[in-house]
């Protein structure tokens, strides 16, 4: 309320004050960024690029740190000559499964699988705001995610998925490699899960390909294909840069222990008019 | 038009990286923003959220029990904090964030402000959830 007493040319001398602050501190911690970027990219002993260490995914890093940390970060990657991440591409829905997820925006993701502690699926669960580790041998390809204790155990051979799939939230994966890039292949997902926010159904038809890039020391290029014929127009593209945190562990996250808002959300239920959008 | 915007924002918040644990939008009133000061009465450290009461005294003397939920314990560790010993009761702090849509006294807290002067972020912002 007091900035609005401020003379126009105060404000604009707050402003330019403000940005050139963050803008030398973005400089300075993205030349840190540029040196980690230059360290040589791990490889295991049969030679391929080792992701192992703990990661979080770039839009976490906002919440963790500030939009400052987020601009020194992309200060680093334009040093290091990354390619920044094509922009976010909407998902293409058929009409009657449009019609679905717009229901579920109405109701303000009230009906969010996360929201009762379930795992979030492939490839919602790389973006959600807990870390996760990496642990690589040849031949395995073991991801261990903070958030509801899942894990997946990929084979990095090649091989078929097995033919015994029962569906489940985050599938069945089976990797090869492309040159320095891991292709996960991921089949076989049950229909609790939504694919990137509140609404984003699918089918037991989802196929999600997944390829890991480590394309310098402290970043994970991964860009995925969802494809689901069964509600999509066509396949959807999302990409996420996975930053390294080296001094950072995985802990214990224990969703159910006092998830209140099933309580909340039972009661909600009771009278739609409270939250649904109007 | 009111609608169209709604969803339209939803659909933004739906695509962007980070997502809630819970349906933030539901359960909080982003355009009913909180902004009260009086004393922490007790912490819950628990997942997936934490909470915290504080005890607001009104101009006549009547005390309004708030209660606030934040970031589960990890991503608060994560930006400095500690369990007993950077909110405990008895701290006078001052709390922002946005009021629930059922209950008038439970809040969703973006950031604690301690007696102190320093701040810190408690929860995530409106619309984006946490864990």
């Amino acid at each position: 309320m007091r900035a609005r007493t401020l003379g126009s040319s105060t404000t604009a001398l707050i402003v330019f004050v403000v940005a050139a602050v963050i803008a030398a501190s973005a400089i300075a911690r993205g030349q840190g960024a540029a040196s980690a970027a230059a360290k040589p990219i791990p490889r295991t002993a049969d030679g391929k690029p080792d992701f192992s260490g703990v990661w979080i995914a770039n839009s976490t890093i906002r919440l963790l740190e500030g939009e400052q940390q987020v601009e020194a970060m992309r200060q680093g990657d334009r040093a290091a000559g990354r390619q920044p991440l094509p922009p976010p591409e909407p998902l293409s829905y058929k009409p009657e499964y449009e019609k679905v997820r717009q229901e579920f925006l109405a109701r303000r993701g009230i009906d969010d699988p996360m929201a009762r502690c379930l795992i979030s699926g492939v490839p919602r669960i790389s973006v959600r705001p807990l870390p996760f580790q990496i642990v690589q041998t040849p031949g395995l390809f073991v991801l261990l995610y903070e958030v509801h204790h899942a894990f997946r155990i990929i084979p990095t051979d090649g091989r078929p998925h097995p033919d015994d799939i029962e569906p489940s939230y985050n599938g069945d994966s089976t990797a090869r490699w492309d040159g320095n890039t891991l292709v996960v292949d991921v089949t076989g997902f049950n229909t609790k899960t939504w694919l990137a926010g509140v609404g984003t159904v699918h089918s037991e038809q989802l196929h999600v390909t997944e390829r890991y890039t480590r394309d310098s020391y402290d970043t994970i290029r991964y860009d995925v294909l969802v494809e689901d014929p069964e509600v999509l127009t066509k396949p959807w593209n999302m990409h996420e840069l996975f930053r390294l945190r080296p001094n950072e562990r995985i802990r214990e996250y224990e969703c159910i222990e006092n998830n209140e808002d099933l309580l909340r959300i039972e009661k909600l239920l009771q009278n739609e008019s409270v939250f649904r959008i109007k | 038009m009111t609608k169209m915007f709604g969803v339209a924002l939803a659909m933004l918040v739906a695509v962007a990286g980070v997502s809630a644990h819970h349906s933030f939008a539901a359960e909080y009133d982003s355009n009913k923003p909180v902004n009260v000061s009086g004393t922490v009465m007790n912490v819950e450290w628990t997942n997936p959220h934490i909470h915290f009461w504080v005890d607001v005294k009104g101009a006549d003397g009547s005390v309004v029990h708030w209660r606030f939920e934040g970031y589960p314990p990890n991503m608060l560790v994560r930006q400095g904090w500690k369990k007993d010993v950077t909110l405990k009761p008895g701290d006078t702090i001052t709390v922002t964030g946005w009021q629930a849509r059922l209950e008038p006294t439970l809040g969703a807290a973006r950031e604690v402000t301690f007696a102190d002067g320093r701040k810190m972020s408690a929860g995530p912002p409106a619309g984006t959830g946490g864990q």
